[in-house]
C-alpha cells in the first residue's frame, strides 16, 4: 500500500518536472499564430520561424560566445588555483578557497548590480566585456571545484616521479597532470558553459541596448510576443542542454564531478 | 616538492585577484551604499525600509514562500526519493539522471511552460471552464499561487537528489528490522528515517530555501508587479528610480541569508566527513 503510493508520487513528480517540457514542446508545433494547448493543427513551422527571427538569432550567437569565453577564462584562472590548493600548502589556503567560490554565495542580481556601477560605468567597459566579467566570476568557482576534484584523484607522486626522471616541474604539469585532468576540465567546461548559457540575473543590469544575451531577450519577448515562436525556441535549447549533457555523462561520466 | 608556499600563493593569485577586485570589491562598495549618506554612517535605511509596508509585505512574502517551497518539497522529496531507492541500483542511476536533467535546461525555459499552462486561455482554464467548474476562466498567472508551483518546479529536483543519496547512505537492514519488529510506518518515518536522513534533508532545505528566496525569472515572469519578491523589488526600485540605497539593503538581507545557509551546510558536510 505504501510502496502504491510512493510510486504514484514518483510518478506525479517526473510529470510535474518534465510534463511542462512537453506542453511547450507541443505548442510549438502548431501551425496557427496563438500559443495554445492542445495546439492547432500541426506543421514545423515555428521550429523553422525561430531561425529565421534576427534578434534570437543576434543574442544566441552572443550567448554562445559569452558562454565559451567567460568559461575558458573561468578555467585559465581556476585551474592554477585549484592546482595550488590541491597540492601546495598555501598560507591561508581556506581563506583562498572561500574567496574564490565566494560568487556562488551572493545572489547574481545583486554582483550584477554592483559590476556595472562600480566597475563597468567608471572604468567605461563595453557591454561584451561586462558580461564577460560577470560570467567568468560566477562560473569560477564551478571550475575550482570540479578540477579539484579531478586533481584529488590523482596521486601526486607521478608528478614527483616524472621530476626525477628529469621533467622539469612545467614540463610535469603539462605532460603528465594536465593530460590526466582532461576529463575534469572537459566536465568543467560543460558545467561552466551550461551556468553561463541559461544565466540570466548578473547580465539583467549588464546587457545593453542592441547587445543582449538569450535569455535576457527570450524575457523581453514574453512581454509581447504571443504567437508559439518562445515555445518552440525554448524547446529547442531545452533539447541542446539535454543532449550536451547526456552526451558528457556518457563520454566523461559528468555525474562524479556534480 | 610542494613545499615552496611561494608557487602555491603565486598559482592562486590569478584567481584571488579577479574575484577580489572584479566581484567582492564593487559588492562590498554597493553593501555599503546602504549605511552611507552625505552625512555619515547611518542605519536609518534599515529602518525605513523595515517600516515601509510594501517592502515589509514583500520581505514576508519571500519568506514565505522560501519556507512554503521548502516544506513541500521535503514531504515530495522524501515520498519521491523513498520510491526511488525501492526501484533497485541499476533504475536509481537512471532516476537520478532524470531529475538532474531538468537542472541543466534553462530556467527561462522552464518558467515559460507555465505560461501556456496557467494562462487565461491555458490548459487548466480550459479544463476549468470545459468542466463546468467557472463560468470565466480562474485568474491564474501574477499570483503568489503560480509563483510557488514555478519555484517548486525549478528547486525541487536538489531536494529529491539530496534526500536520495542520504537515503542510500541509510543501513539497508534498519527499514525492515523496524517493520519486523512491529512498528507502523509513521513511526518507521519520524523515528527511524528522519532521524537518519536528517543532514541530507537540512542540505537539501537549505539549497531549496536559498534558491528560492533569492529565485529572479520566476516572480518576474509568473508574478510580475504583483507579486513581487526581494529580487524582483530590487530591480524595480533600480530600474524605475535608480534607488540604490534599498537595493543595499535587500542585497544585505539577501546576501546574509546566503551565507547563514551556505555556513550551515558547509558544517554538517565537513563534520561528515570528519
Amino acid at each position: 500500500m505504501m510502496r502504491m503510493l510512493g510510486f504514484a508520487a514518483l510518478g506525479l513528480a517526473l510529470i510535474f518536472l518534465l510534463g511542462p517540457f512537453l506542453i511547450i514542446a507541443g505548442a510549438g508545433f502548431s501551425s496557427g499564430d496563438l500559443l495554445v494547448f492542445p495546439p492547432q493543427g500541426f506543421s514545423l513551422r515555428w521550429y523553422g520561424a525561430v531561425f529565421e527571427i534576427e534578434r534570437f538569432r543576434e543574442s544566441f550567437v552572443l550567448s554562445m560566445q559569452l558562454a565559451v569565453g567567460s568559461t575558458v577564462l573561468a578555467l585559465l584562472l581556476g585551474v592554477p588555483a585549484a592546482y595550488a590548493m590541491a597540492r601546495y600548502q598555501v598560507p591561508g589556503g581556506e581563506w583562498i578557497r572561500t574567496i574564490v567560490t565566494a560568487p556562488v554565495i551572493v545572489p547574481a542580481i545583486i554582483a550584477g548590480l554592483a559590476l556595472l556601477r562600480y566597475t563597468v560605468i567608471p572604468l567605461g567597459l563595453p557591454v561584451m566585456a561586462a558580461l564577460v566579467l560577470g560570467h567568468t566570476a560566477l562560473v569560477a568557482p564551478y571550475a575550482v571545484r570540479v578540477v579539484t576534484v579531478s586533481l584529488t584523484h590523482l596521486r601526486p607522486d607521478v608528478e614527483e616521479a616524472a621530476v626525477l626522471l628529469g621533467a622539469t616541474r612545467t614540463g610535469a604539469f603539462f605532460k603528465v597532470v594536465l593530460p590526466n585532468i582532461r576529463n575534469g576540465m572537459m566536465a568543467a567546461f560543460i558545467l561552466g558553459f551550461i551556468t553561463s548559457f541559461n544565466q540570466v540575473p548578473v547580465s539583467l543590469f549588464l546587457t545593453g541596448p542592441g547587445v543582449t544575451t538569450l535569455p535576457i531577450d527570450m524575457l523581453a519577448a514574453m512581454e509581447f510576443v504571443y504567437d508559439p515562436s518562445i515555445a518552440a525556441l525554448s524547446t529547442l535549447l531545452a533539447l541542446m542542454s539535454v543532449s550536451i549533457v547526456l552526451i558528457a555523462e556518457r563520454v566523461l561520466g559528468l555525474s562524479r564531478y556534480v | 616538492m610542494f613545499a615552496d608556499r611561494r608557487i602555491g600563493l603565486a598559482l592562486a593569485a590569478p584567481a584571488l585577484l579577479f574575484v577580489g577586485l572584479a566581484f567582492l570589491l564593487p559588492v562590498g562598495i554597493l553593501l555599503t551604499e546602504g549605511l552611507r549618506t552625505p552625512a555619515g554612517w547611518t542605519l536609518s535605511r534599515f529602518t525605513t525600509f523595515f517600516t515601509d509596508p510594501l517592502a515589509l509585505e514583500v520581505t514576508f512574502r519571500t519568506l514565505r514562500l522560501g519556507f512554503g517551497v521548502t516544506i513541500m518539497s521535503a514531504i515530495i522529496g522524501y515520498a519521491v526519493a523513498l520510491a526511488v531507492i525501492e526501484t533497485g541500483p541499476g533504475n536509481r542511476a537512471r532516476m537520478t539522471a532524470l531529475f538532474i536533467l531538468p537542472l541543466m535546461i534553462s530556467p527561462v525555459a522552464r518558467t515559460y511552460a507555465w505560461i501556456v499552462l496557467l494562462g487565461r486561455t491555458g490548459l487548466i482554464n480550459k479544463a476549468v471552464v470545459g468542466l463546468g467548474l467557472s463560468d470565466e476562466p480562474l485568474r491564474l498567472l501574477f499570483t503568489e499561487t503560480a509563483v510557488f508551483i514555478g519555484l517548486l518546479q525549478l528547486f525541487l529536483p536538489l531536494m529529491v537528489l539530496s534526500l536520495t543519496s542520504a537515503l542510500e547512505n541509510m543501513p539497508a537492514d534498519v527499514l525492515p528490522a523496524a517493520r519486523v519488529l512491529g512498528a507502523g510506518w509513521l513511526t518507521i518515518f519520524f523515528r527511524v528515517i528522519l532521524p537518519l536522513t536528517r543532514e541530507g534533508l537540512i542540505v537539501g532545505g537549505t539549497l531549496v530555501f536559498t534558491g528560492a528566496v533569492t529565485a529572479y525569472i520566476t516572480p518576474a515572469v509568473l508574478g510580475g508587479a504583483k507579486v513581487l519578491m526581494l529580487e524582483t523589488l530590487l530591480y524595480q526600485r533600480v530600474s524605475v528610480a535608480n534607488d540604490i540605497a534599498t537595493a543595499s539593503v535587500i542585497a544585505a538581507i539577501l546576501i546574509a541569508m546566503s551565507i547563514a545557509t551556505h555556513s550551515l551546510i558547509r558544517r554538517i558536510t565537513t563534520r561528515r566527513r570528519a
